[in-house]
């Protein structure tokens, strides 16, 4: 085909050099003779030098996927997924895509920080680490001597936390260190599968997809949650043909793909997964054998769920008797290879630990947990830890990364003093990982006793932790507070002393151990060097550590010492891990029958609680139940929120590539309710909730996705720190809105789908 | 050469936007640029409703109505796909009026829309959005296995949507991009029967004949061609400009969630 030819320089190609590692681009020079034919003017960055790749695990969103990054002469130029890595296998979401942006973005945390004014007023002078590390240090050891270790809380966000949340925290001695992945997110899950089926579900959620022929989802929005191997995961099974029911008050993106969508109202699935149970059970559709075998209590729970029809159902839920009864049909044809999905955010209402019981006894009754297309066993790594003394209380922070059965012991541990936790566990509520917004209080009240310092690493307070007005209170009455963070996030304003932390791509990391069908061990490793005046994670903890008396614990010189070490009781070394791509990975024992005569489930019985001795003891329900919950006054909606793909939590809002994709939230209002209200598409607002709190402006998104009684917001927008210069004071915050949440009385979780706003269209 | 194809399977895809931001990263885009947008597309009402996502990006035609109005030939096709320089591109906004699917936009004055990973491609990568979807939604490989896949997921998706079909093999002779499409992809606004406008067409009989088979000579007379061109122009890409027609920037107010 003749065409005009342009006389283009090819010297972008012959100044290139070879590319090497998992990009798999030839050599430059070699391909232009084949190729022929004009490029994109601008140089492509794969061309300007030789291609450096390192292994790392990502850290923009908590589900760790294994990355290869590519760097060209000393600069990270792009992140690509690892195929050796069960998580990625070689793919990436769009947010981890963002991570060169997260780290060359410009409003990053660049010096240590003292606060000169008033805190909240963000007026800070630059100092020297060794100054800053000196004054946190002072203080720390202030608040031993006046009130004990007990009085120091640790918060922990995001992959470095536990050299703070969990290794600080134990070894300098307070039991109050919580992290918000625990109690304002997968508490509840995690509590119900223990006294369930005798384990947590863990950080991958074990579902044997590869085999999977139904799967059922209660409120779990694959594709804007945006795991990447669960949208993998999903992707095959669908196209396979796997049947898809989508439980939520609004069409996600993996409902606008179901086969079953039942927009139910919202609060109400327990009422569902109780007709469930009912027409399973009184249909004859249960896995009887399954049942006889590895369960006890059914003879209860058929009791129990007789009155539960779907025409009582269908009263409460504003589902069809028919679409329930349809439903559990279709669920049950597929068993085993038929999972209602765990899910991972479930602190919705207050009454979650029970909901997410109801979910585990429908997948029991399908005959799920160990069999192939349904739940696996998964299995911990094999790898020693770091040969320390041991700790000076145990840790009960849980949090995504944690090991199955973080608390499960009757006794609490004690601190030093002779203190446990501060969080109400055993009084407000049953159980669980140290609840996060539970120690709110006792830095305001000191009671049960006072919390005086907080360590806050990667959390943001105030677009985390619902009613901000009451934390702003705790932080005013704080006696030290220190903050270690890549960004200005809201609360930085509201620290003694900032330390800004190196980013992932810049830094070494402890091993990830990771439960998992093929338990693995991942590498993560520094791309570049850090940035500015800026300090890995392990660093700060360590410097921290020798200052305050706890040698002991940080007895490593250099984080490669402290990773060799590790890595010797599985015959490797960072070398070798690097030679072998990053990853090692272990066998697992997924099915029932790799355990031969014993059980995979760790309850007392060895079988799946149907009926939970535990929890009548406790004084709850040994079965689930339906409990109404309070319902949005006239002129309100309920505010339900959730994930945009491209965005993570609060934290990458700012991320230059990210904002530039989706760089403001909306709020989701039905069209008809739209219409009623005369509001119109993209038009901004206020929000207003319940108690006069407000946020905004934000832009409504007039739609038919999703029922009239609630709105959804994607959460983490809404900022306001000035630092901040890409997401301030774009969107709507929901933790702005969410002045109350309820206490779920079995996990400590922190119900936030209790929050009612009305929109107001005049004050923008 | 055999000649490269994409393939596209909405019905696989969930629109999780890591092809967005694959392509602006690894093709290092600028601020506001973007060669795929992720369009949401709703039908029916509460709760009766379909949504889908419209990939929004360059279908590579083999008439390319871009190619034909360019008078610089900085759109040009080559190995089935529909490339772009931008260090030849005039900025005279011609293909911005001529696409059919509405594809390419102003960025910084220059023409930008996907160029299907021409370096990448021929440095023996694969084009990012292929390299990292999550839902497999995406291939490139030459024309025939891209054929033959699309045609086997649409088989295979008629369980689920009686109406699934292949989008691109009759469009403007045939697509570079093949679209394994669930329904009509009217549902997602986009035309069964995209037509070559009649500017498009009235370029193809002025402007090429001059440029066949001919180098550099050619080159400046193209070149010649879209400076008169772009001044008798001017005023009318300006126009359309105020009025919306075409973009000054590559990104779209229909950006939504998904």
């Amino acid at each position: 085909m003749a065409r005009v030819k342009l006389d283009i320089t090819r010297r972008s190609f012959l100044k290139g050099g070879v590319a090497a590692g998992g990009l798999a681009l030839m050599s430059p020079t070699a391909s232009i003779g084949a190729a022929g034919g004009m490029l994109n003017a601008r140089d492509p960055w794969y061309l300007e030098g030789p291609i450096e790749t390192t292994y790392n695990v990502c850290d923009i969103c908590p589900w760790r996927c294994g990355v290869i990054v590519h760097s060209v002469n000393g600069v990270v130029r792009k992140i690509d997924g690892n195929p050796k890595d069960p998580k990625s296998r070689g793919k990436l979401c769009a947010r981890g895509q963002g991570g060169v942006s997260f780290m060359y973005d410009p409003d990053r945390l660049q010096s240590p920080m003292i606060r000169t004014g008033d805190r909240g007023s963000g007026q800070f002078k630059e100092v020297t680490w060794e100054e800053a590390l000196d004054y946190v240090a002072a203080a720390l050891l202030n608040i031993k001597d006046k009130y004990g270790q007990e009085s120091l809380a640790v918060f922990g966000h995001t992959s470095g936390d536990a050299w703070f949340a969990d290794h600080f925290a134990q070894a300098w001695g307070t039991p109050n260190a919580a992290k918000p992945s625990s109690s304002l997110c997968l508490s509840p899950r995690d509590e119900a599968a223990t006294l369930t089926y005798g384990s947590a579900v863990g950080g991958h959620e074990p579902v044997d997809w590869d085999g999977i022929e139904a799967m059922t989802l209660i409120g779990s929005h694959i594709g804007e949650d945006a795991r990447n191997t669960v949208m993998q995961d999903f992707a095959n099974a669908y196209a396979r043909g796997a049947k898809v029911i989508v439980v939520d008050p609004r069409q996600s993106s993996v409902a606008a793909k179901a086969d079953y969508w039942l927009p139910i109202k919202p609060g109400t699935d327990a009422a569902l997964m109780l007709a469930w149970m009912n027409v399973i059970i009184n249909e004859g559709l249960y896995d009887q054998d399954y049942v006889a075998e590895w369960t006890q209590g059914f003879d209860q729970l058929a009791a129990h769920v007789l009155e539960f029809t779907p025409d009582w159902a269908a009263g409460i839920t504003d589902l069809s008797a028919a679409q329930i009864r349809e439903t559990a049909q279709v669920m049950a044809a597929s068993r085993p290879r038929s999972v209602v999905i765990p899910g991972r955010h479930t602190t919705w209402y207050g009454n979650d630990s029970q909901r997410m019981r109801s979910t585990y006894l429908v997948n029991a009754l399908l005959g799920v947990y160990g069999r192939e297309g349904g739940m696996y066993i998964n299995k911990s790594v094999y790898l020693d830890s770091y040969p320390y003394p041991p700790y000076t209380v145990t840790g009960s922070s849980g949090g995504c990364s944690a090991e199955p059965g973080a608390e499960t012991e009757s006794a609490l541990p004690l601190g030093p003093t002779g203190k446990a936790r501060a969080d109400g566990v055993r009084e407000d509520f049953m159980r669980g990982a140290t609840a996060l917004q539970e120690l709110i209080d006792p830095m305001i009240s000191g009671d049960p006793y006072p919390i005086k310092g907080l360590m806050v690493y990667g959390t943001n307070l105030l677009n985390s932790v619902p009613d901000r007005e009451r934390t702003i209170e705790a932080l005013k009455a704080l006696e030290f507070v220190v903050a270690i963070d890549v960004l200005p996030q809201e609360h930085i304003a509201w620290a003694d002393v900032v330390l800004p932390e190196a980013t992932y791509l810049e830094r070494y990391e402890d091993l990830w151990t990771v439960p998992h069908k093929t338990p693995y061990i991942a590498l993560r490793e520094p791309a570049a060097e850090p940035l500015y005046d800026t300090k890995p994670g392990w660093w700060i903890s360590r410097e921290l550590g020798m200052r305050v008396g706890l040698e002991e614990f940080y007895k490593w010189e250099t984080i490669e010492e402290y990773l060799d070490k590790r890595l010797v009781s599985v015959g490797s070394s960072i070398e070798k891990m690097r030679a072998e791509g990053g990853i090692i990975t272990q066998s697992g024992k997924p099915y029932l029958e790799d355990f031969g005569d014993s059980s995979p489930f760790h309850t007392a019985t060895g079988k799946i609680n149907l009926y939970s001795e535990e929890l009548a003891a406790a004084g709850h329900d040994p079965m689930p139940v339906y409990e109404a919950i309070e319902e949005p006054p006239t002129g309100y909606f309920r505010l339900l929120y959730g994930r945009h793909p491209v965005h993570t939590f609060a934290k990458t809002q700012n991320t230059p590539v990210l904002n530039d994709v989706y760089s403001e939230n909306v709020v989701w209002l039905n069209a008809s309710a739209a219409e009623q209200l005369g509001v119109d598409n993209e038009q901004y607002v206020m929000l207003e909730n319940q108690d006069g709190r407000r946020s905004g402006p934000v832009r409504v998104k007039v739609t038919q996705r999703i029922r009239n009684d609630a709105v959804f917001l994607v959460h983490g927008w809404g900022h306001d720190s000035p630092g901040l210069t890409r997401a301030a004071g774009r969107g709507a915050s929901d933790t702005q809105l969410q002045s109350r949440y309820k206490l779920d009385p079995i996990s400590g979780g922190a119900g936030m789908r209790v929050n009612f706003v009305k929109i107001d269209k005049e004050g923008v | 050469m055999a000649e490269h194809a994409f393939l596209l399977d909405l019905g696989r895809c969930i629109g999780c936007q890591a092809c967005v931001v694959a392509c602006k990263t690894g093709n290092e885009l600028g601020e506001g640029q973007q060669y795929i947008q992720l369009i949401e597309k709703t039908q029916g009402e509460f709760p009766a409703i379909t949504t889908g996502w419209d990939n929004h990006r360059c279908f590579h035609c083999t008439d390319a109505s871009c190619v034909a109005v360019c008078p610089t030939g900085a759109l040009y096709k080559e190995d089935g796909l529909t490339r772009l320089d931008r260090d030849v591109c005039s900025g005279c906004a011609y293909c911005t009026q001529a696409c059919p699917y509405e594809i390419p936009v102003m960025y910084e004055g220059k023409a930008s829309k996907c160029d299907g990973c021409a370096a990448t491609t021929k440095a023996g990568g694969t084009p990012w959005c292929v390299e990292t979807c999550p839902s497999n939604a995406l291939m490139y490989g030459t024309r025939e296995e891209i054929q033959a896949e699309a045609h086997a997921r649409a088989e295979a998706l008629r369980a689920r949507y009686p109406n699934a079909h292949v989008y691109g093999e009759n469009q403007l002779d045939g697509l570079g991009m093949l679209v394994v499409m669930p329904d009509d992809p009217e549902k997602l606004d986009i035309p069964i029967d995209p037509k070559v406008p009649f500017m498009a067409a009235s370029w193809q009989t002025v402007v090429q004949p001059a440029a066949v088979g001919l180098t550099l000579g050619a080159a400046l007379i193209a070149g010649g061609a879209a400076v008169i061109a772009r001044y008798r122009h001017e005023q009318e890409v300006e126009e359309l400009e105020a009025q919306g027609v075409i973009g000054n920037g590559a990104s779209s107010s229909e950006q939504e969630e998904g």
